[in-house]
């Protein structure tokens, strides 16, 4: 799989990306670093302990992260989130719509980067 | 190795590992990256390498400190005047950005960060900010240069005058400080409306006080003994005619020096009641400035040698101008002056002092920046006072007497509290020669001391000595440390040192007495075996080629003592023993209680070995209250033993046997064959 099929994959946009970081061998030692990084956990922890304030910034560092990276679905899904976690606003229904969607984003975009991985 | 010096320096302020090895990677290959995960960790590192970092990305969102509280400590500790900071926040909220670049922040790098845009923005902004350093230096030095050749030019002029009038350049000097100090004294109790600026002003003008006495003839300016009437009219004359000089001066009538000048000139020879001349103004007529001069004008005419008048003390001088004795002053300055006093004799010399160190370090300075050695910066000159005022802090709070040595000019700088607390300057010039190097350390251990320093190398520059010092008339045991400091050009040259004096008496003396008890017997005062093995294998060590006996010896029946008057006579009959010995040997002579009634003595001997055992025999031979001493010897001779004192002691011993086995009350010499 190439840095590229794995993009188009997830529904990203490698353009982007490249145009930015112009090196495929940057970008994909990114996409591998973004394995490791903790911040889905702690939104994942900090909600579960209804912590808003430590989920927005969970949050918040994700979609900075994405955008970075072009990680486009996730992005637009963590930055939803984030904007209504602004300022720690109190947890209701809405929220947790927007988390699943960020999960399900983070999932499918994990999956494809673990694909790549196992490729080269 | 040269190229990562030469890399500025960049700090990453990110709490996403991610984020930050992604600005690392695009800027790593010119810049030397430092990482900070949050404004906590950054407000460390800045204030480690703070002169270090030539730019800062910094993020909004982070936890501990988040990026506004970062830019608030930078604010707070002026760094942000140094540093400047790029914004890589994803927050474009427009609230965010306007209070950014209020805290201080030069650009924005928004996100997602693009390769080009990244090191575009962090290239521009080094470049902007070289620049507008740059330029505010330029303009700095351009004014100071501005301000001291007009400083120069007038000291040139009143130099002239001073020399024609045979004083020395000192009078304007002085004119200039005590101007000073009272017109701070004025501003500070409101009085005149003055500004910093007119004091400046009105300093630079006193110069030119009395540069009317150009035109005196010599014979009335220098004239030894008392003028006449005539002559003193002549003598008035300079007052107006300064003012004319500077009157007379084309088209720079406009000049604020031109006019202060003129003021001066002219009426520092007023007095307040208008007794003075040339107009006989009065009151407040007369211009501040003039009135400042004059009354400075005449404190340094009293407090300095004429040829008709000695110097007067400043407490005369200040006495004879409060008494009205010459002339009236506004009593607005006599309150000045009242209130001064105290403080004025000392800040004028400590003044004039600094005057004169202040424009030798201009002139370093001036000649290190036309060589372009050096940029003096304010922040290089922040950092050394920061470092300074530590450096006081912890010398005051040690209680310790800390000392920087220079051998160019060679001298010493005490800590204040160490010069308290040894009664001495805290500078002193020549410490060789000074109470420093003769009375506190006597002059062998100050030599030792400085040689001892000469003597590291630049790898290794600690040294440590104990010296008997003598701290104020009393006998101080005190460890010396210190370590010495290298010019560091190549090679390196031995510039002086620095380091601390402690006082270690008490453990000097304890150490001392427990070595006493360690090494010797505690009924008889003796050494004991140990302590006398020791000493004796150490000349025998030395192989001195002279010639040593050893005498081992116990007292005859000794038992008997005990058993019949007690052990307590017994002791005494030891100590009465010890006695006789220790006042029939000498100092170099090793004299020691083995334990028991048996004794240990090592001494060097000439020929007649036999002549002096005999000798020591019958001395030994006494009584001592009705007990009569008689003792066995074995004697040896050092040169059998082939240098090992158990072999020596062996001899001795198998001597002292062969005495007692043939019914005691005698001495023998070890003798090979007969053994």
């Amino acid at each position: 799989m190439t840095v590229k099929e794995c993009y188009e994959k997830m529904g990203a946009d490698y353009d982007s990306v490249m145009g930015r970081l112009r090196k495929d061998e940057r970008v994909q030692k990114f996409l591998l670093k973004f394995l490791n990084d903790k911040s889905y956990e702690l939104l994942c922890s900090s909600m579960e302990a209804n912590d808003m304030n430590e989920a927005f910034r969970a949050a918040h560092t994700i979609k900075g992260v994405c955008q970075n990276l072009s990680l486009d679905p996730l992005y637009e899904s963590a930055s939803e989130l984030a904007e209504r976690l602004r300022n720690g606003q109190e947890y209701a229904e809405d929220v947790e719509v927007l988390v699943e969607q960020v999960k399900k984003d983070y999932t499918c975009t994990v999956d494809c980067i673990r694909e790549l991985a196992d490729s080269v | 190795m040269k190229e990562t010096f030469d890399k500025k320096k960049i700090l990453i302020v990110d709490d996403s590992e991610i984020n930050r090895s992604l600005l690392s990677d695009m800027l790593a290959d010119e810049y030397e990256i430092i990482e900070a995960e949050n404004g906590m960790e950054a407000s460390v590192i800045l204030h480690e390498h703070e002169q270090d970092i030539s730019l800062m990305l910094l993020d909004i969102m982070m936890p501990v400190m988040d990026g506004f509280e970062t830019l608030e400590v930078m604010n707070k500790n002026d760094w942000i005047k140094d540093i400047p900071v790029i914004m890589i926040s994803a927050e474009t909220v427009p609230a965010y950005v306007e209070r950014a670049y209020d805290l201080g922040v030069q650009d924005f790098i928004n996100r997602p960060f693009d390769e080009r845009t990244v090191r575009r923005r962090v290239v521009n902004t080094l470049l902007l900010f070289a620049k507008q350093k740059e330029l505010s230096h330029m303009v700095m030095n351009q004014i100071m240069e501005k301000e001291n050749d007009n400083k120069l030019m007038i000291e040139i002029l009143s130099n002239i005058v001073e020399f024609r009038n045979g004083e020395s350049g000192l009078h304007v000097l002085h004119i200039r400080v005590l101007t000073e100090i009272i017109l701070k004294w004025l501003v500070d109790h409101g009085e005149y409306g003055l500004s910093l600026d007119d004091i400046n002003l009105i300093c630079n003008a006193s110069a030119l006080h009395d540069i009317g006495k150009i035109s005196i003839p010599s014979e009335v300016l220098n004239k030894p003994g008392r003028l006449t009437d005539e002559e003193f009219k002549i003598m008035k004359g300079h007052a107006l005619e300064g003012a004319r000089l500077l009157q007379d001066i084309p088209m720079r009538q406009n000049e604020p020096l031109i006019q202060l000048g003129y003021q001066i000139c002219r009426w520092h020879h007023e007095r307040f009641d208008g007794r003075g001349y040339p107009d006989g103004l009065k009151g407040d007529e007369i211009p501040i400035a003039a009135q400042v001069v004059a009354l400075a004008d005449v404190y340094d005419a009293l407090t300095s040698k004429r040829v008709y008048k000695p110097a007067f003390s400043h407490e005369k001088a200040v006495e004879m101008i409060l008494n009205g004795e010459c002339g009236v002053f506004n009593p607005i300055l006599m309150t000045c002056l009242k209130e001064l006093s105290v403080s004025l004799r000392d800040e004028l010399r400590q003044r004039s002092d600094a005057q004169n160190f202040q424009e030798e370090a201009l002139d370093v300075v001036e000649h290190m920046m036309d060589s372009g050695e050096l940029d003096v910066s304010d922040r290089t000159l922040k950092l050394l006072e920061h470092e300074r005022v530590k450096y006081q802090f912890f010398a005051e709070l040690s209680q310790e007497i800390l000392f920087e040595y220079t051998t160019t000019p060679e001298m010493m700088i005490l800590s204040e509290w160490g010069a308290r607390y040894l009664n001495m300057p805290e500078m002193i010039p020549n410490p060789g020669k000074d109470a420093f190097g003769t009375e506190l350390f006597s002059p062998e251990d100050f030599e030792d001391f400085l040689s001892l320093l000469e003597n590291t190398a630049p790898e290794n520059p600690m040294i440590e000595k104990k010296y008997l010092l003598n701290v104020n008339g009393q006998e101080r045991w005190s460890k010396v440390v210190a370590r010495s400091m290298w010019a560091s050009w190549e090679p390196p040259e031995y510039a002086g040192a620095i380091g601390k004096i402690v006082d270690v008496h008490e453990d000097c003396e304890k150490m001392n007495h427990l070595e006493i008890i360690a090494t010797h017997d505690s009924l008889t005062g003796l050494l004991n075996h140990k302590a006398a093995k020791a000493q004796i294998s150490a000349i025998l060590a030395k192989n001195d080629g002279k010639k040593y006996i050893m005498i081992i010896f116990d007292l005859d029946h000794f038992k008997v003592a005990n058993d019949t008057f007690g052990h307590l006579f017994g002791d005494k009959v030891l100590k009465h023993v010890a006695e006789a010995m220790r006042k029939n040997t000498r100092d170099f002579d090793i004299l020691a209680r083995m334990g028991g009634d048996e004794f240990l003595l090592f001494m060097p001997c000439g020929d007649e070995v036999e002549a002096l055992v005999q000798r020591i025999f019958q001395l030994l031979h006494s009584k001592f209250h009705g007990f009569t001493i008689k003792v066995s010897m074995g004697v040896a001779r050092a040169e059998e033993c082939e240098g090992n004192y158990d072999t020596l002691f062996h001899m001795a011993d198998e001597a002292l046997y062969e005495v007692k086995r043939n019914g005691r009350n005698n001495y023998c010499f070890y003798d090979k064959e007969n053994m």
